[in-house]
């Protein structure tokens, strides 16, 4: 397409004569190198004055083909990929992949596992939610959140460089369990960031959550009602703020969420004010999920013992030719699920993350596709920011959370 | 919702779908339901109806190298599940290479960039789609890269000028075979090449002049 075709993409075009005078709709371009965009995208938006009266995201600035990469990487090797797509949530994307393949597989995760991917996967939660209040506040001109949440991220994300060695990318979580155990320093790390987070919500709390500045620049702007939520795809605190208590944890759960006691809160007003408010109370049901995580932790495997999927432990290549042979064949060519096609959706801090995989009985997958959130929200761009001010639609976009490596994959 | 009537749900669905042609498919606890090409937009209506009322995702499936494949090439699949979310059911439908499908942003308008990913990745087009367009790779792409005989790795990469980067030549120069791009081993390291045509950078070249 060439710049001269972009008149396509008009959803509506108008010109009207008033005697000698002529008003016609204004195109503009918004990004993709723009911060309030978060990452790169990119807008092309129909204006009538000040009031929107089309918009189309136009996306594929970081499409890197993971898709296709994994289609061409063993099973293990695929949590290389998983992470890097949406950033903020990496465990989410992590999780949600070897689920998949564990369904595909049959294969039983120990519960130390079990509770040690669940505790990082709500912490990160926690750091997403914090990235988006920060970056969130940031667009509508209040720079002092974003260093306070930062602040907070930073323990996360200290706890992360404990446990895997990085900030993001994890790539901790293998097929069957975790890459190892969690050091010694691991739960005296989460335990100080639970002693001292609640106090920081409040701080939040405090400092816009009844500002009124905040309250009145939010309130009853994009609004979504359930029904075009639920039209567009919606999913996540996003969908939860339209008044629709859809949470995978609680709907479909996995990684035994079935024995944590947590709330999903909801709101009714589906504007952004209440996309953002979510967020913080959810921030608050992740830590109760935390707390009771890892205080079940008990000392024990953190793989699947089967040897079809695990590695042996190394003692054991000393003196057993059978586990030299199973190590052998795990690292050159990895496990061959049987034929089949599997999907898990979880619960990522963006709405419904699955991953459907296709084996045809060799070892690397033959079709993986991943149904990310943030793409399908973007959608709902265009009903929330129809018919409202241009300076809304920067709310709008932060208020709806997408990340552009989640959008592009 | 409970776990029974969940089932009675997805049971009444299915009974509801197999008039249209469809043929029911369980692995483990996921339902699919294949039904053919002109019965879509009817069949995810059904399904709407019956409480599957949220379209999670439209996507396709190439089977030209799966083993022991028969039937159309490619396989789209609509994914929809209830506002509840526990139960979900995949609708499938098989369709040939240049084949199109009938679009079902009319159901669904979050059907709209999950049937533009598919036309991007696959080439499968949806007649009455309202603005089909690639998603997410540019306009003048050629191919389409989810294809199985789409090569991995094998897209020239444009730089500005005109100048592109071309795979083949990229990868002589990993094996030495050509100096390659940064000259890392090969000619311009064993000094056969002269240096003004390193400093220009081997191995990229205009459109034009098609070799290096």
């Amino acid at each position: 397409m060439s710049a001269q075709d972009l008149g396509r993409t008009a959803t509506v075009t108008r010109e009207e004569q008033h005697g000698e005078f002529e008003t016609r709709y204004m195109r503009i371009n918004v990004g993709p190198q723009h911060p309030s965009t978060h990452g790169v995208l990119r807008l092309v938006v129909d204006l009538d004055g000040e009031e929107i009266v089309g918009i189309k995201p136009q996306i594929g600035y970081l499409h890197t083909g993971f898709e296709k990469t994994m289609e061409n990487r063993t099973y293990q090797q695929g949590v290389t990929y998983s992470n890097r797509m949406d950033y903020l949530h990496g465990f989410a994307h992590d999780l949600a992949y070897v689920l998949s393949v564990e369904k595909l597989m049959e294969a039983r995760v120990p519960d130390r596992a079990q509770r040690i991917r669940v505790a990082l996967n709500e912490l990160n939660r926690i750091a997403s939610h914090l990235v988006f209040i920060g970056t969130g506040l940031l667009d509508m001109g209040a720079l002092t959140p974003f260093f306070y949440t930062m602040r907070e991220r930073e323990m996360l994300l200290d706890i992360f460089e404990l446990v895997c060695g990085v900030r993001m990318n994890f790539g901790y979580f293998r097929v069957g369990g975790l890459y190892r155990d969690v050091p010694d320093e691991f739960l005296p790390a989460v335990e100080a960031f639970l002693g001292t987070f609640p106090k920081m919500i409040e701080q939040y709390e405090r400092l816009f959550a009844k500002n009124d500045i905040f309250v009145n620049r939010l309130k009853n702007v994009g609004v979504l009602s359930r029904e075009t939520a639920l039209d567009w795809g919606l999913t996540g605190p996003s969908l939860r703020a339209s008044g629709v208590p859809l949470d995978f944890r609680k709907a479909a759960p996995y990684s035994g969420y079935e024995d944590y006691d947590f709330d999903i809160p909801t709101y009714d007003a589906g504007d952004a004010l209440s996309r953002m408010l979510i967020r913080v109370d959810e921030m608050r049901e992740s830590l109760k999920i935390v707390r009771q995580a890892i205080g079940r932790m008990e000392p024990g495997p953190i793989r699947d013992p089967d040897r079809r999927i695990s590695l042996p432990p190394r003692s054991e290549l000393e003196n057993s030719m059978e586990a030299v042979i199973f190590h052998f064949k795990l690292v050159t060519e990895g496990f061959h699920p049987p034929r089949g096609e599997a999907y898990v959706a979880t619960e990522s801090a963006r709405g419904e993350l699955g991953y459907y995989i296709v084996s045809d009985g060799g070892s690397m997958p033959y079709r993986v596709k991943i149904r990310v959130p943030s793409l399908i929200n973007l959608q709902s761009l265009e009903p929330a920011c129809l018919g409202g001010m241009f300076a809304d639609m920067i709310v709008n976009i932060a208020s709806l959370d997408p990340i552009l490596g989640d959008v592009d994959k | 919702m409970s776990e029974i009537d969940l089932a009675a749900v997805t049971q009444a669905t299915v009974d509801k779908l197999e008039p249209l042609g469809g043929v029911l498919k369980t692995f483990k606890d996921m339902v699919s339901v294949t039904v053919p090409r002109e019965n879509i937009v009817e069949a995810v209506s059904i399904a709407k109806a019956s409480g599957f009322e949220m379209l999670s995702d439209v996507f396709g499936i190439d089977y030209l190298t799966y083993p022991g494949h028969q039937g159309e090439r490619f396989s789209v699949v609509y994914n929809m599940r209830n506002p509840e979310g526990n139960g979900r059911i995949f609708i499938r439908v098989d369709v040939g290479e240049g084949a199109s499908l009938p679009t079902i942003t009319g159901l669904f308008k979050a059907a709209n960039f999950m049937e533009r990913e598919v036309y991007d990745m696959f080439g499968v087009t949806f007649e009455g789609h309202p603005d089909l367009r690639r998603l997410l790779l540019p306009e003048d792409f050629d191919g389409h890269p989810h294809r199985k005989d789409f090569p991995l790795g094998e897209t020239p990469t444009l730089f500005g000028e005109g100048r592109f980067l071309d795979p083949a030549a990229f990868r002589a120069g990993l094996i030495g075979a050509d100096p390659g791009l940064t000259g890392w081993k090969g000619g311009a390291a064993k000094g056969a090449h002269s240096e003004q045509e390193f400093g220009q950078g081997a191995g990229m070249h205009g459109k034009e002049s098609g070799k290096p």
